[in-house]
């Protein structure tokens, strides 16, 4: 078997990461919810509020992925599946620049009904369309004895 | 001077190590004396222990209505918070075990078939069950029980077992992901009838 990382294991991996993503910000969200519901807030700030609110997820997210990415290489979902994000032309961590690639490549991706994420079952090296995009690769990363 | 008074102490001495060599047959009897005592004591303890006078004996005695009140009294008595006490501090169990466990006496005394019948009879009395619940009920015990669960070597232990769990599960989550991972691969290929990927097993 060869070292890059598949289409099940990768997608649990990003199951764990949106997981971890979601709970932080809703909770977040109920806290302000709740700091909100108890102040007289006319509607229009509450509007801005929520946009502002949508802002921050996104950035959060983005955030996320492209610290964990350019830093360890890992995200906390790929470490429990062990896996990691390298370069294509060796096994540094990615620049920010390419998981800002990256991040945006997994959006094209999923706009096609995720057709850009099947492509990991054929590519010969198990790339997904925002690999091809950031010139990165996802291997296996040996169990620690 | 100095010679007289070495040869006084001389003199002393050598009378002191001829008593020892004259004294050292007494003491050899008195020794052997002592440990045939202990042999006919010991045997003594087997015979009466093993005669059915024994058996009548401690079936007498527990039954009694002596036995009960004596051992009601001293449960509902200070005794058992006293002996809790003094079990938290170690202060008993240790030198009793000590004691008892270097007695020859106790060896053969816990062989004997009579003993057995004794302490299952006393085990199957509702003797036993009080103890239990006075014991459950006192506050030492449960002080004991909180330090233990509290020390840090069972707090380190406990750690160390949930991160292993959560480790052995993380490990079998990978493996069996990365079969799956192989599984779908061949069977995309199959499906678009591409050739199997470089490398692959």
């Amino acid at each position: 078997m060869n070292d890059y990382a598949g289409l099940v294991t990768r997608a649990i991996a990003f199951a764990i990461d949106a997981a971890i993503i979601n709970l932080a910000a809703a909770v977040v969200a109920v806290i302000v919810g709740l700091g909100v519901s108890v102040l007289n807030v006319p509607d229009a700030v509450v509007t801005v509020a929520v946009a502002a609110g949508g802002v921050a997820y996104v950035v959060w997210t983005v955030g996320y992925f492209t610290t964990f990415w350019s830093t360890t290489g890992q995200t906390p979902g790929s470490r429990v599946m062990g896996i990691r994000v390298v370069c294509t032309q060796g096994d540094d961590a990615i620049s920010l620049r390419r998981a800002l690639t990256r991040v945006a490549g997994m959006v094209l991706a999923a706009i096609p009904f995720f057709a850009g994420f099947l492509v990991i079952a054929v590519d010969d090296r198990r790339r997904g369309l925002q690999d091809h995009l950031a010139r990165t690769l996802v291997l296996y990363v040996p169990a620690a004895k | 001077m100095a010679i007289g008074s070495g040869l006084l102490r001389s003199g002393v001495q050598l009378g002191v190590d001829v008593g020892r060599v004259a004294l050292r047959p007494a003491a050899g009897a008195v020794d052997l004396g002592r440990r045939a005592g202990a042999r006919v004591t010991l045997d003594a303890l087997d015979a009466v222990l093993a005669s059915a006078l024994a058996e009548a004996a401690a079936d007498r005695v527990l039954a009694s209505p002596w036995t009960e009140r004596t051992m009601t009294r001293a449960l509902t008595g200070p005794l058992v918070d006293a002996a809790a006490r003094e079990v938290a501090r170690g202060a008993v169990i240790e030198p009793m075990l000590h004691e008892v466990l270097a007695a020859e006496v106790l060896e053969q005394v816990a062989r004997n078939p009579e003993v057995e019948r004794m302490v299952a009879s006393l085990f199957e009395s509702h003797l036993l069950d009080e103890v239990v619940a006075r014991l459950l009920q006192s506050d030492e015990l449960w002080r004991v029980v909180d330090e233990i669960a509290r020390s840090p070597a069972v707090t380190d232990a406990i750690t160390q077992q949930s991160f292993s769990f959560a480790d052995q599960v993380a490990g079998e989550v990978r493996d069996r992901s990365r079969n799956a991972d192989a599984l779908v691969e061949r069977t995309t290929r199959r499906l678009l009838r591409r050739r199997p990927p470089t490398g692959a097993v």
